[in-house]
């Protein structure tokens, strides 16, 4: 099999000015067969997007590759190019689809200018013949309507569609090879699914190379031929996608592809990758019956927001975020909240984390209620309810020590004594996370997103309160880290009794962390039950949607395709 | 590394919404509403200011050596013996109807001030904001396209250096070098033809000025540029194949005209005050001498009117700004 | 047990990166000697004395060297024969005791001094030292004026942006009724009236006038991008989650925002204090800034605008060169403050 392209030792580094060299890649080689896609795989500061971003010298102004590095495609070193030969290549032979669509597309220029501008560029069109071609290519990437959505600018276009038109750009030249930096990251499952097939079909069409960028191992395994995995700048192992899949050799290999909870799987705790690294692995427990449910302590009747936005001189339009929800949570239970953007899922978190108005319904905590109250009543009552944001580098003030940051919740309600009592449960509780007493006078920047996490659960538990909620709290966490983290949650919710509601859009995780479980859309919740029930029998069509475009990993029809 | 989820669903941003009026006169009747406001806050400060904080006008008129009856008598014919929300109202009748009297000083009807004094002020703010917009705008992309090189910072520190010279030291050393020592310019004058005066007295004045801004919009405009460069569409660009010129001029630069019509805009209004140093250097007959003298003589109907249209005139350009904005940014849309 | 504090801090990284600037580095220490000099000015303990006339009038500087006809002229001075009209003076017979009375008493005859370090004015004062004492008025007029107008526009902005609603209307409502007038205007309508009314006798005496006046013109810039900033960060998660915690208002909008947009504020405060000096020596030249007893670098370029034509130039040149020389070295500090707070590749 020939390959389309060849990375051979690529050392890259950023000059950071005053800060100094940071060294990015430590040599990767791997080589793109032709028409056939190689996945780049591995998670945050791996390196996959700098490898990806050097082959068309798109990489920032500070960057220095290592002139001993070679990237060979068609005979030619593209790293040794000079920039007018490069320019050549770039959007006709090599293309890239960049992570972001809305800020990756030029704002004030309508989608057919910048779609026709490579084709007039390269290909040589007229204005006329490349505006035609445009409308044969819109079609091509499932854009409806395209002789009218020629004319569209991209921020009136939903993210999806934003991204099709990326596609779009890349392939109108046929080029010999695809990048695809993280392409679907930023997008809702169902649109995912949408997204990849897209792509396969594209590939198989026009017999193009694909280098597919992805954190997610599941995804990749869908559309992969050949897998890279990567960690710290390095390559960890590479293979065939089915050798990866089925015969893992590297530790940390076997470890990305377990620390995954999988939807056919349920176990008490999640395996993560110091089981791997280390030797003495940890036996991984099924997962107990649950037990016969606690006490009921928050009863949600018919809670809804609504927001009202100002659309003319005197005309106004009602949106209706949450619409008449209601469920109850019990003591020591998990209640998961399943759905996409647009939800309403974080809406309602909110609502019972009292951080937004309600606008109609009644929210009851062990007899107290939690709505319509005045302002030294919700004081009171924020003892009881806490919450767990997403953004570990948002919700932890840069400006204050850890230890400032968790004696504050003490401070204001006048928990723990005098100064070095507080001292001492900040203490307690920075061990309890994980985390050592130095970190007591540290700031959140010196701390990884794992970290800054436990930080925020220990400033969320530190107050006792009864019901947590845990708004996407592991979304925005590598693989590895985010199963440190739920065993974490777990850990706590057995030993403080803890009731969580689990709001989530990553279906896996919240199957592993969910007792019972609601599904919403668009402020509706459509299914509601017991979580192994839904995953086993979902019953309306939308669960059923989700639940069909999750990525299913390595599977025996996939194996047979390739076979 | 980026695994935040943005709010993309697969529903279209913008769903129509429904008006009873057609966009832009939704959009103008709004704004209208809405300066209202503000234009009765700048005449009601005018209107305090001057009373609670200014001179009495009886006695500024009255002069110096005049007797008690004379101020009596004058304080009554301009009412000021009236109870405060009468004399309220009649400030503003004199605002809406333009009927200012006369100057205090010169006894010259106060609208004709302004009819007269406006042209000589246009004639020189005109050409000096064009060119310094247009210079500002290729000296920002020129240094833009050099970014991060000695040039570059060179640049820069002469521009800083530029900036930290008064006006004044412009003005009189440009005076005294390139009008009285070396005689290539008149050192003052005016003349009634508008061409005499753009070719013959305003070529010095236009010059100084545009030599004064040319380092803060060079700094300025660069920085305009140099935040599109930054952005996620320009490596899109870059990635297409495009020449980094092409880059610049198709795709920054139309970007960039948003932030440089922003500062156009906030500009504009500046010159019908005009630059008052200029025109008292160079005895310019213009609106900014006229306030500038008005204020040494205490002469308050001219600096009041002039405050109060001047600001009325601002919001009408502002509210033009607005309009003019969804040409340039498709992603302002009027409702 | 416990670790010592150590200050890793934004602060504490801010440092350690301005310190690498070395373009920062001297400008600060160009701001620092001219601080000193400030301080000193101000203490009395130079420049207090600028208004003792010790020069010939337009006595050139010391490099140059004394005009060659002045000294011509001295030299040439023929001794004044004395006559004797005792017989008609009717004030002969007390001149003896006059003189009796006069040797009693001490004077200093002053010398007037041919050349001085940076030359004379007019009427022969020392250039160098009101150019110290115009420093200390222009500076200090700079930077309070800054600091009130940062004040004023950083709590106008935090209350706006944070509270929204009524609170924010009434703000934006202020704020564009000073906006919409042309700050030049406003400048002169402030001045009128400062100037004529029962203000006057206020701030008759001393650099209020202006300070008050630049303050009120100059708060609204910042009140615009503290108000932005504000918008931004109330409903960034650590402050929701400062809310959750319980915390008040005051702390959420002064012990956990501020903290986190104060570098936008110090630039701010930067960029103005250049900008106001610039302004209050355009003001003194008119006579419409610092009372007419005080010196400045603006009321030094009015007096040598007629000197220029006579061929002095002393004065116009001592004055230009330390503005330049601070506000240039101010300008690049504050570029480089710039950069140690946000450090972006540009």
């Amino acid at each position: 099999m020939t390959s389309t392209l060849q990375v051979k030792n690529l050392k890259v580094s950023f000059d950071m000015g005053r800060a100094g060299i940071q060294h990015a890649l430590h040599g990767v080689s791997f080589d793109v067969p032709d028409q056939r896609t190689l996945a780049l795989v591995g998670e945050s500061g791996s390196g996959k997007s700098v490898s990806a971003l050097s082959i068309s010298r798109l990489l920032p102004d500070n960057a220095v590759i290592d002139p001993a590095s070679q990237i060979l495609s068609g005979g030619v070193d593209l790293l040794k190019l000079s920039e007018p030969a490069l320019r050549k290549l770039r959007g006709k032979e090599i293309t890239t689809v960049f992570q972001d669509p809305m800020n990756s597309l030029n704002p004030v220029k309508t989608i057919g200018h910048q779609i026709a501008e490579v084709l007039m560029l390269h290909v040589g069109l007229s204005p006329k013949q490349a505006w035609e071609q445009t409308k044969a290519v819109l079609d091509e990437v499932g854009i409806p309507d395209a002789g009218h959505r020629i004319n569209a600018y991209p921020h009136e276009l939903s993210g999806g569609q934003q991204q099709r038109v990326m596609i779009a750009i890349a392939i109108a030249c046929q080029p010999r090879l695809l990048i695809a930096d993280e392409p679907t990251t930023a997008l809702d499952v169902t649109v995912q699914r949408q997204i990849i097939e897209l792509l396969v079909r594209l590939q198989d069409k026009h017999k193009m190379s694909m280098l597919f960028i992805s954190h997610d191992l599941g995804l990749v395994a869908e559309l992969a031929h050949e897998v890279v995995v990567m960690r710290h700048g390095e390559v960890r192992e590479s293979g065939s996608v089915e050798a990866i899949f089925t015969r893992p050799q590297d530790a940390y290999t076997q470890a990305l592809l377990a620390c995954r909870p999988r939807l056919n799987q349920a176990y008490e705790r999640l395996p993560v990758i110091e089981d791997f690294i280390n030797p003495a692995g940890r036996t991984l427990t099924p997962k107990a019956p649950p037990a016969s449910g606690g006490e009921v302590l928050l009863t949600v009747d018919s809670l809804a927001k609504d927001y009202v936005i100002k659309t003319g001189l005197f005309s106004r339009k009602t949106v209706h975020a949450v619409k008449d929800a209601s469920f109850s949570l019990r003591r020591g239970e998990t209640l998961g909240v399943v759905g996409e953007s647009g939800s309403g899922k974080s809406t309602l978190g909110l609502m019972l984390a009292q951080l937004l108005q309600v606008t109609r319904g009644e929210v009851t905590l062990a007899g107290h209620a939690l709505t319509g109250q005045n302002a030294a009543q919700i004081r009171a009552m924020r003892k009881k309810v806490q919450i767990i944001f997403q953004n570990p580098y948002a919700s932890l003030n840069s400006r204050f020590t850890v230890g400032r940051i968790l004696q504050e919740p003490l401070k204001i309600h006048g928990l723990g004594g005098d100064e070095s009592g507080r001292q001492a449960l900040v203490l307690e509780w920075l061990e309890r996370v994980g985390l050592g007493v130095d970190a007591l006078h540290k700031y959140p920047h010196e701390f990884s997103g794992g970290q800054r996490q436990r930080i925020s659960i220990a400033r969320s538990l530190i107050l006792q309160p009864e019901i947590v909620v845990c708004d996407e709290s592991v979304s925005a966490l590598d693989v590895s880290v985010q199963a440190t983290i739920l065993n974490l949650l777990k850990d706590l919710q057995k030993e403080f009794s803890l009731a969580y509601l689990f709001i989530s859009h990553d279906l896996d995780v919240v199957r592993f962390m969910s007792d019972q479980m609601i599904v919403m859309k668009q402020g509706d919740i459509v299914e509601r039950g017991a979580a192994a029930d839904i995953y086993a029998n979902p019953q309306h069509p939308y669960t059923q949607e989700l639940l069909g475009s999750i990525p299913k990993g390595w599977t025996p029809e996939r194996a047979a395709a390739l076979a | 590394m980026n695994n935040f989820r943005t709010n993309n669903s697969a529903f279209p941003i913008g769903i129509g919404q429904s008006s009873t009026y057609p966009p832009m006169l939704n959009f103008l009747l709004r704004r209208i509403l809405q300066m209202i406001p503000t234009l009765l806050g700048v005449v009601l400060l005018v209107f305090l200011l001057f009373h609670y904080f200014g001179g009495d006008p009886a006695e500024i008129m009255a002069g110096m050596n005049a007797s008690q009856e004379q101020i009596d008598s004058i304080r009554q014919q301009l009412g000021l013996d009236l109870p405060l929300w009468q004399q309220v109202w009649q400030f503003m009748l004199k605002v809406a109807t333009l009927e200012w009297g006369n100057s205090w000083a010169t006894n010259e009807s106060v609208a004709k001030i302004f009819q007269t004094r406006l042209p000589a002020t246009l004639t020189v703010m005109t050409p000096i904001l064009v060119i310094e917009v247009l210079l500002g705008t290729l000296a920002g992309l020129a240094v833009a396209y050099v970014r991060g090189t000695l040039t570059d910072k060179v640049v820069m520190v002469i521009c800083t250096l530029a900036m930290s010279i008064s006006f004044l030291v412009y003005i009189i050393f440009g005076q005294y070098l390139f009008a009285f020592a070396l005689g290539w310019f008149p050192v003052q004058g005016w003349s009634n033809s508008v061409w005499t005066n753009l070719s013959v007295f305003a070529p010095l004045p236009v010059l100084l000025a545009v030599m004064v801004s040319l380092g803060p919009h060079t700094r300025l405009y660069r920085s305009f540029f140099l935040d599109e460069i930054n952005q996620d569409y320009v490596r899109t660009a870059r990635s297409k194949g495009l020449s980094e010129e092409a880059v610049l001029f198709r795709h920054v630069l139309p970007n960039a005209l948003i932030p440089i019509l922003t500062n156009v805009a906030t500009q504009l209004p500046g010159i019908f005050i005009g630059s008052f140093l200029i025109e008292v250097f160079f005895s310019i007959p213009g609106l900014g001498r006229e306030v500038y003298t008005a204020v040494n003589r205490s002469d308050y109907p001219v600096i009041q009117a002039a405050t109060i249209y001047l600001a009325a005139l601002t919001m009408v350009i502002n509210l033009l700004t607005d309009v003019l904005y969804q040409w340039v940014d498709p992603r302002v849309k009027i409702k | 047990m416990l670790s010592k504090r150590h200050s890793n801090s934004l602060w504490g990284q801010v440092a350690a990166r301005f310190r690498s600037d070395k373009t920062g580095m001297a400008a600060l220490f160009v701001v620092g000697l001219f601080f000193v000099l400030v301080v000193s000015a101000q203490l009395g303990w130079v420049g207090s004395d600028w208004q003792a006339e010790v020069g010939q009038p337009f006595a050139p500087p010391h490099f140059v060297g004394a005009k060659a006809d002045v000294k011509a002229a001295q030299e040439a001075q023929v001794p004044v024969r004395q006559l004797d009209i005792s017989d008609m003076d009717p004030l002969a017979p007390y001149y003896d005791k006059w003189q009796q009375k006069a040797s009693g008493m001490a004077f200093t005859q002053q010398i007037k001094q041919d050349t001085l370090p940076w030359g004379g004015d007019r009427i022969g004062r020392d250039v160098l030292q009101k150019a110290i004492k115009g420093a200390q008025i222009s500076i200090l007029v700079g930077l309070t004026a800054a600091l009130m107008a940062t004040l004023i526009g950083t709590v106008l902005g935090a209350l706006g942006g944070y509270f929204g609603g009524a609170v924010d209307d009434a703000l934006e409502w202020l704020y564009n009724v000073f906006n919409a007038i042309p700050y030049v205007l406003l400048i002169f309508a402030l001045a009128a009236v400062f100037k004529s009314g029962p203000l006057a006798k206020v701030f008759s005496n001393g650099i209020m006038n202006v300070v008050v006046i630049l303050s009120l013109v100059g708060w609204t810039g910042i009140y615009r991008l503290v108000r932005a900033e504000y918008i931004k960060h109330r409903s960034r998660d650590y402050v929701r989650a400062a809310e959750a915690i319980g915390a008040s208002h005051f702390s959420r909008l002064f012990v956990h925002i501020l903290p986190n947009i104060s570098h936008v504020v110090l630039v701010q405060l930067s960029l103005h204090v250049v900008g106001f000096i610039k302004a209050e020596v355009i003001l003194s030249f008119l006579g419409l800034g610092v009372s007419i007893d005080m010196v400045s670098w603006g009321t030094m370029l009015s007096e040598s605008q007629t000197e220029l034509i006579l061929g002095i130039w002393w004065q116009f040149l001592a004055a230009t060169c330390m503005m330049a020389v601070f506000v240039t070295a101010f300008a690049l500090f504050t570029d480089a403050l710039r950069d140690a707070l946000d450090p972006k590749i540009r």
